[in-house]
């Protein structure tokens, strides 16, 4: 494993379940790039969003969603789980690891939470190595 | 609408593999609709190879267009300059846009990217189902409007079969049998004497098993 | 109708004896030796014998070819033909080959879709159905003529017969679907296997309602059962067959030695209650690999000896 592999992260999140702006709000940290996307609702992350994340060399890619039934706009992140759980086969197809797409609800009420996200991709993702297409 | 579904990308990678530069074409209608190869399915197919020969070390660039339909004339033609672009192209139409594509273009080779399935309707949301085999002789009037020919496994005129089991086909449990919907909607029609005529075996000649056909409307030729 | 001469089957059931059929499936390859034992068994104890056809669409030798084999061993075939695997053409070019080959029975079915046997990958063909087929053979024989009209030199004069499932849904309709199979020209009926007795009683009197029992012959199935699992495998994986809990309890409530035994009694119960039901003609034995039974099991029934050929 590199021990140079500074893993490269774009975050999907809808602005209900995180109002902030994630890259200056999570304490910077020197194990990983964050970026991130800002979106009204999570179902509007499509599927060719989360390819073209990995074609622009992103390792891992987060969806941050609202929990179960709190989607302001009803089906909102039902919508973003499917097609989260389509992209992963895909990527499995393809052999660049479903696992690199990961899926997350969270709560806006709880300012720690994103962090707490963050750091498990950041630990998960060291492990599966950079993107084989990055 | 034809119905279809898109190629593994497994398959497709190893169609494509012989090329450098190619034109992933979809189509706006039918396939567009079953999600097989519409505008947004180029895209993500295309995102799709373009990764996996990335990961494979393997050089290759993939232009993206998708036209309204690929089985008319009006609509090709203005694929023409991106097909010229290209080694080949992976069209994802139903079987006839393929081949309209591939025999307008004749220098190009057009590959299929879509298993074409059946004629169907969009029953309900994601759920697509076969409704029409295109016999050529439509007998829908005498069953009551539920098609024996295409969504009887067995296509008997008269039927049911043994097979028939709570209104499951005996082929597989999640398969309805037709002849219960024919029996049940001739019941709220009132007709259910047109099941007890005798149906005689059917004139098959304007089937496909007459061989492939062609529909020539003179009152539309100058 | 003219006077060719009668089937052995045909003869028995108009003199008005309790007939009784048994079931013979052809081998899967080309050894005739398998099914001149099953005819073994079976020879002295049944009017004729079923041959099936590529019964569950697993290829087997064919049904004209195994029933020539019975044929020439004294045993009289009942030559079962699906529309499954032939179309119109190769269908009354197998009845007329078979007629010339001295087969005079014929059981007319749709069959098993090829999704069941050992070719699920094969196109299948259902030119026609069971009842087209009925209707194509019953031509044949009252207008001399073919399917397209042409006449035949020796038109085939079989005694055609159809299978009926009481068991099947939906209910109310299975006896209009008997009666279009009679009046498109079948003679006499083999049901699926008779486990619920109220049912084909029920089934019965339906069609003895719309005058049917006067114009086909029904026949009974019958199939005893070996065991417990057996029984629960018909109830529970077997398309249009019905196993009532009374018999499944019957079945379980005896030890596996003498599993065999109880189904045999169940069997005898059956045929004795068929032979009370008026309408019901005969008895049909599929004795599925257990041919050896059937000799045991008509003489226990008080059914033999069979009247000699005609």
């Amino acid at each position: 494993m590199e021990k140079n592999f500074k893993p490269q992260i774009t975050v999907f999140h809808c602005i209900n379940c995180f109002s902030g702006d994630l890259e200056s709000s999570i304490p910077s940290r020197s194990d990983g790039v964050l970026k991130s996307v800002k979106m009204a609702c999570s179902s509007m992350v499509k599927d060719v969003f989360l390819l073209r994340a990995f074609e622009s060399g992103s390792d891992a890619v987060i969806v941050m969603v609202c929990p179960e039934g709190q989607c302001r706009y009803v089906e909102g992140n039902i919508r973003a789980k499917k097609r989260i759980e389509w992209v992963k086969k895909l990527l499995d197809e393809i052999e660049l690891d479903g696992r690199r797409l990961s899926l997350h609800p969270i709560d806006s009420g709880d300012p720690d939470a994103a962090t707490g996200i963050i750091g498990r991709v950041l630990s998960e993702v060291s492990a599966l190595g950079p993107n084989p297409a990055g | 609408m034809i119905v279809g579904e898109q190629k593994p990308i497994g398959e497709i990678k190893q169609i494509l593999s012989p090329y450098k530069r190619v034109l992933v074409l979809g189509c706006g209608t039918c396939v567009k609709t079953c999600f097989a190869g519409g505008e947004d399915e180029v895209a993500v197919l295309s995102s799709a190879l373009r990764l996996v020969f990335k990961k494979e070390g393997r050089e290759i660039t993939i232009e993206e267009l998708t036209v309204e339909r690929q089985c008319e004339d009006e609509f090709i033609r203005e694929a023409a300059p991106a097909v010229s672009n290209n080694a080949a192209v992976l069209s994802l139409a139903c079987g006839a846009g393929v081949q309209a594509i591939a025999r307008r273009f004749i220098d190009v080779p057009v590959l299929p990217g879509v298993n074409t399935t059946f004629i169907g309707v969009l029953e309900k949301q994601g759920l697509f189902t076969e409704e029409c085999l295109g016999c050529g002789d439509c007998k829908l009037a005498v069953f009551g409007g539920v098609c024996p020919v295409t969504r009887c496994s067995k296509k008997l005129l008269n039927g049911p079969c043994g097979g028939s089991r709570a209104g499951k086909c005996e082929v597989n449990p999640e398969t309805d049998c037709a002849w219960q919907f024919i029996i049940s909607r001739l019941e709220v029609l009132g007709q259910l004497d047109n099941l007890r005529k005798y149906n005689p075996p059917k004139d098959w000649r304007a089937s496909h098993a007459g061989g492939p056909r062609k529909l020539v409307r003179e009152d539309h030729i100058i | 109708m003219s006077s060719e001469i009668q089937s052995n089957l045909e003869g028995v059931l108009d003199r008005g004896d309790f007939a009784v059929t048994a079931e013979c499936g052809p081998p899967r390859g080309a050894d005739p030796e398998v099914i001149r034992k099953k005819g073994e068994f079976l020879k002295g104890y049944v009017d004729a014998v079923n041959v099936t056809d590529n019964q569950t669409a697993i290829v087997r030798m064919s049904s004209i070819a195994a029933s020539v084999h019975l044929l020439q061993m004294g045993l009289e075939p009942v030559m079962q033909m699906v529309t499954r695997d032939r179309n119109r053409i190769a269908l009354q070019s197998d009845i007329l080959g078979a007629y010339s080959l001295g087969i005079k029975n014929i059981l007319c079915l749709s069959g098993d879709h090829q999704s069941f046997g050992s070719q699920p990958d094969a196109v299948n063909v259902f030119d026609i159905d069971s009842i087209n087929l009925i209707h194509t053979v019953r031509d044949m024989a009252e207008s001399g003529k073919d399917m397209s009209g042409y006449e035949l030199n020796r038109p085939p004069r079989m005694f055609i017969g159809a299978a009926a499932n009481p068991f099947a849904d939906p209910f109310e309709y299975r006896v209009i679907r008997l009666a279009k199979k009679i009046d498109a020209g079948a003679r006499f009926i083999q049901t699926q296997c008779v486990y619920n007795l109220d049912r084909f009683k029920e089934w019965v009197r339906l069609a003895r309602e719309e005058g049917l029992t006067e114009k086909a012959y029904i026949l009974g199935g019958v199939t005893p059962l070996k065991s417990e699992g057996m029984a629960n495998y018909m109830a529970k994986r077997v398309a249009g067959m019905e196993v009532p809990e009374a018999i499944i309890r019957r079945m379980a409530g005896v030890s596996k030695k003498k599993a065999a035994e109880e189904g045999i009694q169940i069997c005898l119960e059956t045929i004795a209650a068929l032979r009370e039901i008026k309408g019901v003609h005969g008895v049909h034995i599929m004795a599925i690999e257990w041919e050896e039974k059937v000799g045991a099991l008509v003489e226990a029934a008080g059914l033999a000896p069979r009247p000699a050929a005609v």
